[in-house]
Order: C-alpha cells, then sequence, then structure tokens
C-alpha cells in the first residue's frame, strides 16, 4: 500500500516536472540568458556597436564605479566676511588611477571634509533614486489612503470623482512628463514660477530643474501627482472588502472615528498595502522614463544613468556593471519585504 | 504512464513545429533579401518636412533608375534616441538600412560601420562644399559622411529697437553687445515691459551649452577645448576670461532662468518680443517670421559677435548622409546618396523648406536668395564655423562634451569660478581621452 502510494507520488512529480519545463525553458530564455549575459559582460570592457576587441578586466568596472573616499580639508585663510576657506579638493583627491571626484563637503566637530568617488554621478544616482524611492512612495501612501478613504463613501458625484482621479494615472508618462517640465520653466512661462513669484518665494526666474536643490523635489512632485491614483485605487478595492457590519458593530460599542481608523480600517487593509507598496517601490527604484525625459544628462536614477553609459558613452561593460549593482540594491529590496510581509502572516 | 508518454510526444511535435517554423521564416528572409538587392533603404530624420522632401527625393531617383528602389525609414526625432536605434544596426551588422543620416558631431564614433566614399568617387563633389564639414566628416583620411545640411549659431536682433536706440549696426564684440542690451532693457523696462531682457541664449546643462560656449571660448581666442591635433587646450587665460564674460551676463541682461534655456525657450522668448538678442540655430528665422509672431519683419540676423582680435565663432552643426560598411550593394547606395546631397536635391531643399546647403555655390544662386533672402548672411556664417571636438574626442565626445558643459553650467549658475571650472575640464578629459 505504501509503495504505490509511493510510486504515485514519483509519478505525480515527474508529470509536475514535465508540465513545468516548458516555462522553465522559456523563463530561462527570457530572463537567465540576459542576466547571466549581463554579468559576464560587467566584467569585460566591452564596447557597444565597435570592433574592438573585448577583453576581460576583472573588477575595473567595480572598482570604478564604488570606490569612496573620505579625506580631510585642512584650512589655508579667511574670507572678508571671516568663515574659513579651505583648500581645493581638486587638489589634494588622488588621481591615480582613477581620479577621485568631490560629491559633498561637511564638517564634523569643527574638521571639514569631502567625501569622493572616482564616479560621482553613479553615487549621486543610487542616492537621488533611494531618497526619491522612499519618499515618493511614502507620500503616494499617505495621500492614496486619504484619497481612498473619500471615495469609498458614499457622496454625489462619486462616479465622476472616481473618473477626474484617475486622469494622471492615465496619461502616458512621456506627456505628462513633458507636461511638468513646460510647469517648471525656468521663466515666467512656467505656472511654478508664476505661482512662487505671487507668493514672493521667488523672483519668477527660477530654474527649478536645473538647480541642484530643487531638481529631485521636482521628480517626487510629478511622481506623486502622477501615481497616488494608482495607490487610492489599490487600497480602495481593499476597503471595498471589509464588511459594513463591524463598523455598525463598533458605533453600538462608542468607537470614535479614529479608533475606527486605527483599530480597524487600517489593520484590515495592511495586507493590500503591503502589496501596493512592493509594487510600488520596485517600480520607483528602477524609475527611467521621468528622469530621461525631463533631466536628461543634467541627473540621473540609477536606470537613466546605465542607458547614458550604454547609449551615449557606448560601454557596455561599464553599462553592465551598473545593471549588476542596481539589480543587487533591488533584490536587497526584495529580500527586506519578503521578510517584513512573512511577519504578516504569521500574525 | 500512458499520460506521461503522450504528453512528451506532444511536447515534442510542439517543439519540433516551432523550431522548423523558426528555420523556414530564415530561410525566407534569406531569399527576400536576395530579391531585394536592388532596393536601397535611407534611414532619415521626420522633423517638420524631413520626411516628405526625403521621399521627393527618392522618387526623383527612382524615376531616373527605373530598376531601382529606394526607401526611407523614418527615425527617432531625438537625437540621442536615433543614434541608439542606429548603433542596435551596426551592432547586428544588420544590411536592412543602406544609407544613415547622421549629424555632425558622429562620425569619429561610428566611422568603422561606414564606407570610405573616396573609394566609390566622392572627390568630384567635396570640393564644392564649406571646408570646415569636409574635414570634420574626414575620420583617419577615409571620408566616412558626405554633409547633406547645416547649420551654425548666429545672432538674432531687433531691427526695431537698435534703430530706436540709436544703432545703425548689430553688435560686433560682445562687449558691444552688452553695452547695447544694457541700454535698451532700461529703456524698455522704464517703458513698462518688466519682462523685457536683453540677450538670451541656451544656458541649459546639455549639449546645446557645449554649443554655445565654444562660440564664446573660441572667439576669445582661447581655443576648441581639444585640438584637432588632440592638444587639450581649454585651461587658458583667455578661454577663462571668455566664460567669466558669459557668467556676468546671467542676471543681468539675461533673465536667470537662461541657464535653464534650451533652443526653444529662447525663441519663445525672443519671438513674444522680450528680449533685444538672441543666440540661436538657423530654423528661428522662418519661424520668427511667420503670422503670430510679434517680431515678424522686426529682426535680423549676423555673425555672433567676436571677444578678441575680431574672432568670430559659431558652432558648426547639421546632419550627412552615410552608407554602412553592412549594405549588401554599397555602389548603389553611394549613387543613390550622391544624388541625394547633390546640387539640385540641396537647392530644392533649401528653396522649398529652408533647409541650408553644404554647397557654398547656393548661398550666391538667386533662385535660393529670392527664397530665403537671409542665406546672403549665413555664407560668411559657415565659413566661419568652428566644429565641436567630436572627432578628435571620438568615440568619447560625449563624455568630453558632458564634462564641459557641466562645468561650464556650474560657472554660469555661480557654483565654481572659471578658473577652477577649466581646470576640472581639463583634468576630466585628460582622463577621459588619455
Amino acid at each position: 500500500m505504501k509503495n504505490t502510494h509511493h510510486a504515485l507520488k514519483k509519478s505525480e512529480q515527474k508529470l509536475a516536472f514535465l508540465l513545468l519545463l516548458p516555462s522553465f525553458i522559456v523563463l530561462f530564455t527570457i530572463a537567465f540568458y540576459p542576466l547571466g549575459s549581463v554579468f559576464t559582460k560587467s566584467f569585460t570592457n566591452e564596447r557597444f556597436a565597435s570592433s574592438k576587441k573585448t577583453e576581460f578586466v576583472g573588477l575595473e568596472n567595480y572598482q570604478k564605479l564604488l570606490s569612496l573616499k573620505i579625506m580631510e580639508l585642512d584650512p589655508i585663510g579667511m574670507d572678508e566676511q571671516g568663515s574659513i576657506i579651505y583648500e581645493d579638493p581638486i587638489d589634494i583627491l588622488p588621481r591615480k588611477p582613477n581620479r577621485y571626484k568631490e560629491v559633498s563637503q561637511f564638517s564634523i566637530f569643527n574638521k571639514h571634509f569631502v567625501f569622493s568617488a572616482t564616479d560621482p554621478d553613479f553615487i549621486q544616482s543610487i542616492g537621488d533614486t533611494l531618497l526619491f524611492t522612499i519618499l515618493s512612495v511614502s507620500l503616494e501612501t499617505i495621500f492614496g489612503m486619504i484619497i481612498a478613504l473619500i471615495m469609498v463613501k458614499n457622496f454625489p458625484g462619486r462616479g465622476g470623482m472616481r473618473v477626474a482621479m484617475l486622469v494622471p494615472w492615465a496619461i502616458p508618462t512621456a506627456v505628462s512628463s513633458k507636461m511638468w517640465e513646460w510647469m517648471f520653466s525656468s521663466t515666467r512661462v512656467g505656472v511654478v514660477n508664476v505661482v512662487s513669484q505671487w507668493f514672493g518665494i521667488t523672483n519668477g526666474q527660477f530654474p527649478w530643474l536645473t538647480n541642484a536643490d530643487t531638481q529631485i523635489w521636482a521628480m517626487i512632485a510629478i511622481d506623486v501627482w502622477k501615481t497616488t491614483p494608482f495607490m487610492a485605487l489599490l487600497i480602495m478595492a481593499g476597503l471595498q472588502t471589509i464588511p459594513k457590519g463591524i463598523y455598525e458593530a463598533a458605533k453600538i460599542d462608542g468607537c470614535n472615528g479614529w479608533q475606527n481608523f486605527w483599530k480597524m480600517t487600517l489593520p484590515m487593509v495592511k495586507d493590500t498595502i503591503t502589496v501596493a507598496l512592493v509594487f510600488r517601490t520596485l517600480d520607483a527604484l528602477r524609475v527611467f522614463d521621468l528622469f530621461q525625459i525631463v533631466f536628461a544628462q543634467k541627473r540621473y536614477s540609477m536606470a537613466s544613468y546605465s542607458y547614458y553609459q550604454l547609449i551615449d558613452n557606448k560601454l557596455m561593460g561599464y553599462s553592465s556593471a551598473t545593471s549588476v549593482i542596481i539589480f543587487f540594491i533591488i533584490l536587497l529590496f526584495i529580500i527586506i519585504y519578503t521578510k517584513m510581509s512573512g511577519g504578516v502572516n504569521n500574525e | 504512464m500512458l499520460n506521461i508518454k503522450k504528453l512528451t510526444i506532444c511536447l515534442v511535435i510542439m517543439l519540433s513545429f516551432i523550431t522548423t517554423n523558426v528555420f523556414a521564416s530564415g530561410q525566407e528572409e534569406a531569399t527576400m533579401m536576395e530579391e531585394d538587392s536592388k532596393t536601397i533603404t535611407v534611414a532619415a530624420g521626420a522633423v517638420g518636412t524631413e520626411f516628405e522632401l526625403a521621399q521627393d527625393a527618392a522618387a526623383a531617383y527612382m524615376e531616373m533608375h527605373p530598376d531601382v528602389t529606394v526607401e526611407i525609414l523614418q527615425t527617432p526625432d531625438l537625437t540621442t534616441d536615433r543614434l541608439g536605434l542606429y548603433l542596435q544596426f551596426f551592432e547586428s551588422q544588420s544590411s536592412e538600412v543602406d544609407l544613415y543620416q547622421i549629424d555632425v558631431i558622429w562620425p569619429g564614433d561610428i566611422a568603422e560601420h561606414l564606407i570610405d566614399l573616396n573609394e566609390y568617387g566622392a572627390k568630384e563633389y567635396t570640393d564644392a562644399h564649406f571646408p570646415s564639414i569636409i574635414q570634420n566628416n574626414t575620420v583617419d583620411n577615409r571620408f566616412v559622411a558626405m554633409p547633406w545640411f547645416t547649420d551654425a549659431g548666429l545672432l538674432y536682433y531687433r531691427t526695431d529697437l537698435l534703430e530706436k536706440y540709436g544703432y545703425n549696426e548689430p553688435p560686433t564684440t560682445w562687449d558691444e553687445l552688452e553695452m547695447m542690451a544694457e541700454k535698451v532693457m532700461q529703456g524698455e523696462r522704464a517703458a513698462g515691459n518688466q519682462d523685457f531682457w536683453g540677450f538670451v541664449f541656451q544656458g541649459n546643462s546639455y549639449e546645446g551649452l557645449t554649443c554655445d560656449a565654444l562660440e564664446w571660448v573660441y572667439s576669445y581666442d582661447g581655443g576648441s577645448i581639444v585640438e584637432p591635433d588632440g592638444t587639450i587646450s581649454i585651461n587658458n587665460p583667455n578661454a577663462i576670461e571668455a566664460l567669466e564674460k558669459a557668467a556676468g551676463w546671467v542676471g543681468t541682461i539675461a533673465p536667470d532662468g537662461v541657464t535653464g534655456f534650451a533652443e526653444e525657450d529662447a525663441r519663445n522668448m525672443f519671438q513674444a518680443g522680450n528680449a533685444l538678442f538672441m543666440r540661436n540655430w538657423p530654423y528661428a528665422y522662418s519661424l520668427g517670421n511667420s503670422e503670430g509672431s510679434a517680431v515678424k519683419d522686426k529682426f535680423g540676423v549676423s555673425p555672433l559677435p567676436s571677444g578678441k582680435n575680431n574672432i568670430r565663432a559659431a558652432s558648426l552643426g547639421g546632419w550627412q548622409l552615410a552608407c554602412s560598411k553592412y549594405s549588401k550593394n554599397p555602389e548603389l547606395a553611394a549613387d543613390v546618396l550622391f544624388f541625394f546631397t547633390s546640387y539640385e536635391q540641396q537647392k530644392k531643399r533649401a528653396i522649398e523648406a529652408s533647409y541650408n546647403p553644404t554647397i557654398i555655390d547656393l548661398y550666391e544662386d538667386s533662385e535660393v536668395l529670392e527664397a530665403t533672402p537671409f542665406f546672403g548672411t549665413l555664407k560668411d556664417v559657415f565659413t566661419s564655423s568652428v566644429a565641436r571636438p567630436s572627432t578628435v574626442t571620438a568615440p568619447q565626445y560625449a563624455q568630453v562634451s558632458k564634462v564641459f558643459y557641466e562645468n561650464v553650467h556650474d560657472v554660469l549658475t555661480n557654483e565654481s569660478t572659471a578658473e577652477r571650472a577649466v581646470k576640472n575640464i581639463e583634468l576630466d578629459i585628460s582622463d577621459i581621452i588619455e
């Protein structure tokens, strides 16, 4: 009896394997083969569309991408206002084998330091993309939640409001990016400058998209505008699964709206929110179109930097190495989320 | 058990079906190629009327050679996207496209995928074109691309306003330009136009700034960043002086926002009547004279002012036609190329759509001048045009240019001094081209 059971199990396994085989083949050709090829290319100096001989260069690409250095700057004098002038980082940062370039300067305990990297653009693109991801996804979740809570209520004109809410999400990113580029225009052609001049914040001539301090905030604003509807839609779907009865029961028990939200609504849409968060985080980490269209070569997301190295500089090997690093950063986020959502399910 | 066998057979049949299908279609493609060997495909731009003009040229060629088919392939409008597409064709050594329309900064980068046109008799045509473009398109003594139409930086000025404030001529030096701009700006602002500015140009951090800044530096006798012999020349006092001059315009005669301007931002402002001077490409001329433009018939063009020693510079732009090395029929393709870039065809394009010819004599052709009178002024501009250092720094020009415009942008926005910027540019470029 046990034997036949065993044999049956075995043959079923075989069948399962055979049934899965086509999917594995497809998965292998479309996922693992390109990934593996990017991985191997990242150890070479291959050029895109070139007959130049490709050589194995070991970890050179990674070394150039990821070398960081912090050095102390010595004071060399004072200016008229009495603030200390420090030596120019260009003069003290090492130049061989790869030149270190300044990313930023900072002071701790009365000492002044320069933070430098051999590829400051890439380091900055990682920082920018992480900041962009964390802030835009958080804001989208909060605004999405608020909108969803309003939209599930019954009020006159709700259908129309739902359609209006979805408009930003329905516009292709290429179009909305261009639209926002005009709105952020550096003269009073752009509405952002007109409005900020009304309030006396700028003189109507502020270059929002070229000023290093405002660039990322402009990106976040565009993304929040565009993707909040998506968040709201997902959360709304979660809210609609909550049975109305429990709210009536809570009303009888004398709960106020605030308690309702924290003790019932939020825990019951938690899983939906987790799914939405995973989705949006991974999406935001590989953001490409928004940065490419609005900034081109001015500032990069990780993905648009990789594109720049491949297409503009034709450095296939180097670009592959950036892709591999991006892959591991995203993988890290996936692992964190998987651990966290595993915790949710076990509760 | 039987089920599994059946399934395996099923799978095998399916797989073999798929593979034979692939093979079959591969063969089909091959035979198709052979039959179509008399077809020449031209990858051309589709900005404005470009596509129709190219199709007209193709039709004219086919009329003369009924056994040949010339097809025009539309390519993306954005320059980098177009390069990306071409690189994919080259990477796979595809014979699908025979002729490519290429930007003036690409010959160095993609020369190895192009045939040497001199081997196909280009010599007899090249003398008629502007020498700076011919030199730009010659890589390691191989002439890889024939000039098709060209572009160069120009100074646009408001004739009515200069007259109103007592000037008869456009400025010939940058100092004169500054002076005139200040005076007219004060007057116009006092008269009530608070949005009026003296000078607009391309100050955003992108390739356009490389063109503008190269003009400043070159006109101050500061060289062309990297000289044709490979010397990195940017770190010199004249270049520093030029960049300091330009930085002084931002917020005085030019709006602060100019550091976010590309071509169209400058044109919109000038065309709305809110600027006295503008640096732009020739395309802005016909648009400025179109219906609804506030400056219609109120502006003229001249070469850009000089900084030192009467040197005037205009950055060279424009497009060429090149023939792919992977073409199945390079001889025929070269013939089509010579036809497309011929005197008659360039003349037609100049008259119908004011594309700037690369053949010098066309700027004195009476029919051309009748259709577009301002071409007369342009001859001098194109003769003094200066090429960006794209051929000498190939294939790293994109990186070199980025280093240059980013550092110049830092000077314009006051984040860095001109002195520090040129030092930085020199070090970075020497890292890149070694």
